[in-house]
């Protein structure tokens, strides 16, 4: 699970890391957003060199995006399976029985790869330099306007925080369990599937009461101390936009009137 | 003052099987008490009705003079903090200084404060260069130290630690016990400690002791008093600590009751 580079925080201290968390997740969603409307060579190329700015400034070695790309290769690939064989039109490339590549069929998986590629370095670059808490936060303060419809924004990101607290003892717990059942002669990696599901739930049970416990310590602890509703409570942690939230600004602007500029002149 | 008066208490967690039958407990302002009695005697049931986790069925529970009741309920927490048995339950943050800020939060301090208020708690349980730390990279013992820094920075009377130590290894045992003697050393008869133990060492440490057996208060003594009483206590599922057992087990040592230190002290002079 360690080697997974997807949602991972890596402490740092180069640029990308002093941006407010907020700015970084607008960011994202616009990048993501825009990456949609993208059908030309122009707009992925655009797209790429701002992906490729934000790379560097997150100053992590691109080896490690690698790393963070690989695990979904082959998500990527069965993508692109399905662009080739369900594109139509002409000219058409190979046909073979029932399959039939066209051209605009290879263009559109070209396409489908790059875009996917794009999106998720972009949000590896957003989680690998904002903690969790920090993108927790920075969601109750985006989610705000939602009060006004009673969406209980700040519960939620509470929530969210304490559940991600809770990830790596959980994990712990896991693995000591799985270990205590394999010392009495379970195994997780044998047998047919029916016998490892059934496996399975001895490990489950354990987790699901310890969990449970967890919890029920965990409300008592917070109750004592204090906590009421989420709401009437004050930040330890203030989230606060710096100059280097207003160039990011600025550049993600530029990029997105640069960007519709290649769509319109391509239309 | 007396800093918790318990009266009358009636409580039982399933009908017709009562554990606490008109309990009574009075704890002075400032004191040292420590509450021993075998697993399942009521001691943590009783730190929970104070808090008031769990409600009693009957029964008067005072905090400095204050009537615990659904609606004084918040005013009696800002005056009582509590340490848990688990390290882990009990960490709210994500890191150390979120977790002391945890209960500032609740309490609507100021975020502008609490940076000078969290390190100044942590300071006093010997953390403060753990600020920036996650759960996950500290030992239990220091994880027991910063809840009871989140627990100091809300400035208590009284603190409440219910087997604080007993999921702890010896090194992060002594450490918390350490701290715990110096707070009070520090804030004397400002602070009144309560703790919750099986472990007659520690127990030691207190003032006052106070044994429960089965929601009953069986015995109530200075540990001096309390640690002579070898067959009482053994019968009570309990045992004297250490260094007691050593000094009964010695034919020519001094009849009355040594701390750890005062029996040091009269075996070196065996020697000479």
């Amino acid at each position: 699970m360690n080697n997974l580079v997807i949602g991972q925080f890596i402490p740092g201290k180069a640029w990308l890391y002093k941006l407010d968390p907020r700015t970084k997740i607008l960011v994202t969603v616009a990048y993501v957003f825009l990456l949609v409307f993208a059908n030309q060579w122009p707009a992925y190329l655009l797209a790429a060199a701002f992906l490729g700015l934000t790379l560097v400034l997150t100053g992590q070695s691109l080896a490690l995006y690698w790393r963070g790309i690989k695990p979904i290769l082959w998500l990527i690939l069965f993508t692109v399976c399905l662009q080739l064989l369900f594109t139509g039109g002409t000219p058409v490339l190979w046909h073979w029985s029932f399959i039939t590549i066209t051209v605009p069929g290879v263009v559109n998986a070209f396409y489908v790869i790059v875009r996917f590629v794009l999106i998720v370095l972009m949000s590896t670059a957003l989680t690998l330099t904002t903690p969790p808490t920090s993108i927790a936060s920075a969601l109750e303060s985006l989610l705000a306007p939602l009060k006004a419809i009673k969406v209980p924004v700040a519960e939620l990101a509470l929530m969210l925080s304490i559940a991600l607290r809770f990830v790596p003892l959980l994990m712990g717990e896991t693995d000591k369990v799985m270990k205590a059942q394999k010392s009495r002669g379970m195994s997780l990696s044998t047998g047919s599937l029916w016998q490892r599901s059934k496996a399975v739930l001895p490990l489950l049970i354990p987790l699901f009461i310890g969990a449970l416990q967890r919890a029920l310590d965990l409300a008592n602890a917070m109750e004592v101390r204090g906590f009421e509703s989420a709401d009437n409570r004050t930040r330890y942690r203030v989230l606060s936009f710096t100059q280097a939230d207003v160039l990011a600004t600025i550049a993600t602007i530029a990029f997105t009137v640069l960007f519709i500029g290649t769509l319109l002149i391509h239309f | 003052m007396n800093a918790i008066t318990i009266d009358n208490l009636n409580y039982g967690y399933q009908e017709g099987e009562p554990l606490f039958q008109d309990f009574q407990l009075t704890v002075p302002e400032g004191q040292w008490l420590s509450i021993v009695g075998h697993n399942g005697s009521g001691k943590s049931t009783l730190a929970k009705l104070v808090l008031g986790l769990l409600e009693a069925q009957s029964g008067d529970i005072t905090v400095f003079g204050q009537e615990l009741t659904p609606a004084s309920l918040a005013a009696v927490r800002a005056q009582v903090g509590m340490v848990f048995q688990n390290p882990d339950n009990q960490f709210v943050g994500a890191t150390v200084a979120d977790d002391v800020a945890f209960g500032l939060e609740n309490r609507q301090v100021p975020s502008a404060e609490m940076p000078a208020l969290i390190e100044a708690a942590l300071q006093q349980v010997g953390m403060a260069d753990f600020a920036d730390r996650e759960p996950h990279t500290l030992s239990g013992g220091q994880k027991q130290r910063v809840a009871l820094a989140s627990v100091l920075a809300l400035k208590p009377k009284v603190i409440i630690l219910d087997e604080a130590t007993a999921m702890l290894d010896p090194a992060g045992k002594s450490a918390v016990l350490a701290t715990l003697q110096e707070l009070k050393a520090k804030y004397q008869d400002q602070l009144t400690l309560i703790m919750i133990t099986h472990d007659m060492d520690e127990a030691a440490l207190a003032d006052r002791i106070v044994v429960i057996n089965d929601g009953e208060l069986a015995l109530d003594e200075k540990p001096a008093a309390l640690f002579v009483q070898g067959a009482a206590l053994k019968q009570l599922g309990l045992d004297q600590p250490f260094e007691t057992q050593l000094q009964e087990a010695l034919p020519k040592a001094p009849q009355q009751y040594l701390s750890k230190q005062e029996l040091a002290a009269w075996l070196s002079t065996l020697k000479a």
